[in-house]
């Protein structure tokens, strides 16, 4: 099981500086960074290398995060790839919550994260369909 | 389980039979101060008659500075409180030797009706000085036979260590302070339940609502009692909630209570809402007569089931100067804690800023998302955000900016708690 850091922030400057020094202190790796604001304050998702250790740093400096549970497909980097996944998962009824992606290694494989509100649903037809899901000691290694 | 089982418990006929008397003894010592000289030869047939008395304000203390209002020798006077008015003068009060030993078992009185007896443990972490809260507790509980530690404020590792070590059993704590230094403890790791042995806290000073009380006495494991008083008259121990917690008692034998409408200076019936007005009826250096409070409250209609006859307040609503009128609306401050301190997902500390846009008053309240009940998605965020807004709405019928910050961003005052911001234009 994968998941990544959800941060709540106010859009000023400066804020998210301070979370990124935060992991670079602590010899944190981003794999991948995504931001949702709502005008005033947002919410930053980060995949990290070190999951566990960047939570507890963030919360020892006052940071108010949380752990959510995600879904790392491994996809081709090639044209209409995003497009047969997300085929798969609308079928199915699976709305998506938040999504991004990060390449994996270049023209050659990407990853794709989401937050689906039908988890085990999800991991299950995915896996059914073929697709590879990376694990958290996966995740760490690429 | 009374202090003094005669005068807190006698009939309403024989109180009101008393305060006449003391009123029209109140009256002849007060006409020996320069302020009150022409109330001279003037005594009352009913308690009712004293409305034909002009109210006395806080700016006349400030204007017939410093001895306008003394009518004893200077030398009677054994002791000088004074506000710490940074503008103008300060309202300065004098005690004679019988004013203190009266407010002293008006404090004792007090703590004795909420349990405190001889080897408790009472850990004073009110200012001492020109405040009179710290030194009026500290004759109090010392009156009582309690073990008396005046700590004074601020340190709270120092005051978590008092208690711990010398088993503190009851506190005398600002309501904005406990919840700062109950955060030490969690830092600390100390708990206040299980390490402590903690039994009532004495909060007072600053209004606060009936919320802020239930939640410091879950996170503390204790009771916690509202305490009132002002500094003009005396200081703290002019009233005190009693154990069923259903208001405060005035200490009629020391005061002569009305509630009036703060516009028109009528004198409200029990029940209704208004301003505290006090007649000081044993003061001997400095006699109050009408003595507008500034501060709103009503009379509890109906009897305590303590049995004691002194009249209940209800706890403070606010300050009449602190009211806040946007676009014609009134809004009391306590209103908006109450609503943030009953919606959950966000801290307790908050900030409420009044300003000026487009020509209308804005209100923006800021309050710290909670991070223990943070759970990662902009939904729920916006959501409590909407949420709040909404139950601000209804509860002041302004709707408000809510803005939601990170947790630890708003300040933390360790004294008097100013949350209040008006940056409007003049
Ligand atoms: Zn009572």
């Amino acid at each position: 099981m994968a998941y990544h850091l959800s941060i709540f922030v106010e859009n000023r400057p400066g804020k998210l500086e301070k979370i990124t020094k935060v992991l670079a202190d602590n010899g944190i790796n981003i794999r991948a960074i995504s931001v949702a604001s709502a005008g005033e304050f947002g919410v930053v998702k980060l995949l990290v290398n070190e999951g566990d250790r960047a939570f507890a740093a963030l919360r020892e400096q006052n940071i108010t995060v949380s752990k959510r549970r995600i879904l790392v497909i491994l996809l081709p980097d090639s044209p209409g790839a995003m497009y047969d996944l997300l085929v798969v998962l609308s079928e199915k009824n699976i709305n998506l919550e938040d999504c991004y992606g990060f390449v994996v290694e270049r023209k050659k494989q990407a990853a794709v994260v989401i937050e689906a509100e039908k988890y085990p649903l999800a991991e299950g037809v995915l896996k059914e369909k073929g697709y590879k899901l990376l694990s958290d000691q996966e995740l760490a290694a690429i | 389980m009374y202090w003094e089982e005669n005068l807190e418990t006698m009939n309403e006929g024989a109180l009101k039979e008393m305060q006449l008397k003391l009123v029209n003894q109140t009256l002849v010592k007060a006409a020996e101060a320069p302020f009150y000289r022409n109330i001279s030869g003037k005594k009352l047939r009913t308690l009712e008659e004293i409305r034909e008395l002009p109210f006395t304000r806080k700016q006349d203390l400030r204007d017939h500075f410093p001895y306008g209002f003394l009518r004893t020798d200077l030398s009677e006077a054994v002791r000088l409180h004074s506000s710490s008015g940074t503008t103008g003068n300060p309202t300065v009060v004098f005690h004679t030797r019988a004013d203190i030993e009266n407010w002293t078992n008006q404090v004792a009185r007090s703590m004795y009706m909420i349990g405190v007896r001889p080897g408790d443990v009472f850990q004073n972490t009110m200012g001492y000085g020109l405040f009179t809260g710290g030194l009026g507790f500290h004759y109090g509980a010392e009156k009582i036979g309690a073990l008396t530690i005046p700590i004074g404020p601020g340190n709270s590792k120092r005051q978590i260590w008092f208690m711990q070590t010398f088993g503190t059993t009851v506190v005398h704590i600002l309501p904005s302070y406990a919840l700062r230094l109950y955060s030490i403890f969690e830092e600390m790791s100390v708990d206040p339940k299980k390490d402590t042995k903690l039994k009532s806290f004495i909060i007072g000073s600053e209004p606060h609502s009936e919320e802020l009380r239930r939640e410091i006495e879950d996170l503390f494991g204790v009771r916690a009692y509202n305490s009132y008083g002002l500094s003009e008259v005396c200081g703290p121990g002019v009233g005190f909630e009693c154990s069923c917690q259903k208001g405060i008692h005035l200490w009629e034998d020391y005061y002569y209570v009305e509630i009036i409408d703060p516009e028109t200076g009528e004198v409200l019936p029990d029940g209704e809402e208004g301003e505290l007005v006090l007649t000081t009826l044993q003061r001997e250096a400095m006699p109050l007569l009408r003595y507008r409070t500034g501060d709103l409250t009503r009379v509890l209609p109906g009897k305590c089931e303590c049995g004691r006859v002194h009249k209940r307040i209800e706890r403070i609503k606010g300050r009449a100067d602190d009211m806040l009128i946007i676009n014609g609306v009134n809004i009391f401050p306590i209103q908006i804690e109450e609503t943030i301190m009953r919606t959950p997902g966000v801290g307790k500390n908050y900030l409420i800023e009044v300003k000026t846009e487009n020509f209308m008053d804005k209100l923006y309240v800021k309050v710290e998302v909670d991070k223990e009940i943070f759970e990662g998605t902009l939904a729920a965020l916006t959501g409590l955000q909407k949420k709040l807004t909404e139950e601000l709405k209804a509860e002041i019928t302004v709707t408000p900016t809510v803005q939601l910050v990170e947790p630890g961003t708003l300040p933390v005052w360790e004294g008097k708690a100013k949350r209040v911001q008006d940056l409007r234009s003049k």
